[in-house]
């Protein structure tokens, strides 16, 4: 039994008091004060980050972090690409398989604001493949091919995609560590400029800072006297070609699909029985494709699904990114993995307030590294 | 910049996709570029399915609005891809043009 028995982030945005460092401090001894824990209970640490080799020749993270906890535990970090919180989250179950009665701390952190957006995206660009790189796509490119085609193919507008931006920044108000927490209108979703056609900037999530943290341990002790306490039932992992052009199908992701086929089975939970998930919704059409490769929506009928609006709080039997997403709460690349578990954990705890889902037992996130490259599936319950 | 070795390595993979012929499979215009594209945004990008099947991604170039489309048949040609400074080797890649 692995569960995670404290969560806790930083407010997500434009953090230009804090450096990547200052952020993993303050999440380590935040979530350590969460569990009411002494640092010298942990066993071990893994850390997501994506950009820090790339924006500001920052690596080898693991004997930072030593320096900031001054223990000599094993650390242990992880990337891939937007899944490497996701990424960091499965290593550690994995570890926890291996060594029993161990309390390890799995932390997510990313610096992105300190750079111009040129910078920035040139550092994303470093998840996609050489040829898409010489080709002048980024990011918002790679996933404008996808909208584009999906829009064609099922025959949607750029009208369908901005119902994901407005249902997130709803959700984004309601949560006080968000990067936006101002709702937008379908209007002015579709006046904003262009990024990548038909994707606009408020389709697109945002550059940001954060971190987040999480206590995850098979110990049965602490997890007996903790007050919060929630059990991972599956994590599964699937990966898929760099190249987008090299995939099956273009409006399907399939490392999605498989990971999440894999992490159903082995929880024995069905869909419908999941109450509240996080999605990566890196761009609009992302969260549209993942509700039908995570087998909630079928194919092809995401567009005309998500202009219904019943993934939105309050409306039905699935809440759909109750954090605001990638979209509003923000997208410190390496923190979102480890943000969306932490959201799920605060909703089946009941600590999640105004945004409270309520009756949830079940829970799912949804991590992808770059345009699908790699998915990372977890289910978690009571 | 790109090591001149690195262009060097990668001209035999541009040899196979030159001159062929394809169509669109999907299509996008970058307005937001990384740093070495940043004088020619925004820029159309397309996918495009070869005649052999395999499936390549590049700029499109040389054309008239009405050639975005999908489905358009195009052809591969080089050209200069990124901005280099006045002292690089130049880096020459795939595009495509219409037909």
């Amino acid at each position: 039994m692995i569960n995670v028995v404290a969560f806790y982030q930083t407010k997500f945005g434009e953090l230009w008091e804090n450096s990547l460092t200052s952020l993993i401090k303050e999440v380590i001894f935040g979530v350590l004060k969460e569990a009411k824990l002494e640092i010298d209970q942990l066993n071990a640490i893994f850390f997501g980050n994506m950009m820090a080799g790339v924006l500001e020749n920052n690596l080898h993270t693991s004997s930072k972090i030593t320096e900031i906890i001054g223990r000599n535990i094993p650390i242990f970090r992880v990337e891939a690409a937007c899944a490497s919180g996701g990424m960091a989250f499965h290593l550690a179950t994995k570890y926890l398989n291996d060594n029993s009665q161990k309390i390890v701390l799995v932390l997510g952190a990313e610096k992105m604001t300190d750079y111009s957006p040129e910078e920035v995206t040139s550092a994303l660009a470093a998840a996609s493949s050489g040829e898409e790189q010489e080709a002048g796509l980024t990011f918002p490119g790679l996933y404008a091919l996808i909208a584009n085609f999906y829009l064609k193919k099922y025959r949607y507008t750029e009208e369908n995609l901005a119902y994901v931006s407005f249902k997130n920044h709803y959700h984004g108000s309601l949560n006080e560590k968000a990067h936006f927490q101002n709702k937008l209108t379908i209007e002015k979703i579709l006046k904003s400029p262009y990024v990548a056609y038909p994707l606009k900037v408020l389709d697109s999530s945002p550059i940001s800072d954060g971190a987040s943290a999480l206590i995850l341990t098979n110990d049965k002790n602490l997890i007996k006297k903790s007050k919060y306490s929630i059990s991972v039932l599956s994590s599964e992992v699937a990966t898929d070609t760099i190249n987008l052009f090299k995939r099956k199908s273009l409006d399907e992701i399939l490392a999605t699909k498989i990971a999440s086929e894999l992490a159903f089975k082995k929880a024995e939970v069905k869909r419908k029985q999941i109450k509240v998930a996080e999605v990566h919704d890196c761009f609009s059409i992302a969260e549209i494709l993942a509700m039908e490769d995570l087998g909630f929506w079928k194919k092809g009928e995401g567009g005309k699904r998500i202009k219904e609006l019943s993934t939105m709080l309050g409306n039905s039997d699935l809440t759909v990114n109750p954090s605001g997403g990638l979209k509003a709460a923000g997208h410190p690349v390496g923190a979102t993995g480890i943000k969306q578990i932490g959201e799920i954990f605060l909703q089946l705890t009941n600590q999640a307030r105004q945004r409270q889902v309520k009756n949830a037992k079940y829970g799912l996130t949804h991590n992808v590294g770059g345009s699908g490259g790699t998915a990372v599936v977890t289910i978690l319950g009571n | 910049m790109v090591s001149p070795v690195k262009i060097w390595r990668r001209q035999k993979e541009k040899k196979l996709i030159l001159g062929k012929v394809g169509k669109i499979i999907s299509w996008t215009k970058i307005y937001i570029t990384p740093k070495d594209f940043k004088n020619s945004s925004p820029y159309p990008v397309i996918l495009v399915e070869l005649e052999n099947k395999k499936k390549f991604v590049g700029q499109l170039v040389d054309y008239d609005e009405q050639n975005l489309k999908f489905g358009q048949k195009v052809k591969a040609v080089l050209r200069k891809t990124r901005n280099v400074n006045s002292e690089d080797v130049i880096s020459y890649g795939i595009k495509f043009k219409p037909i």
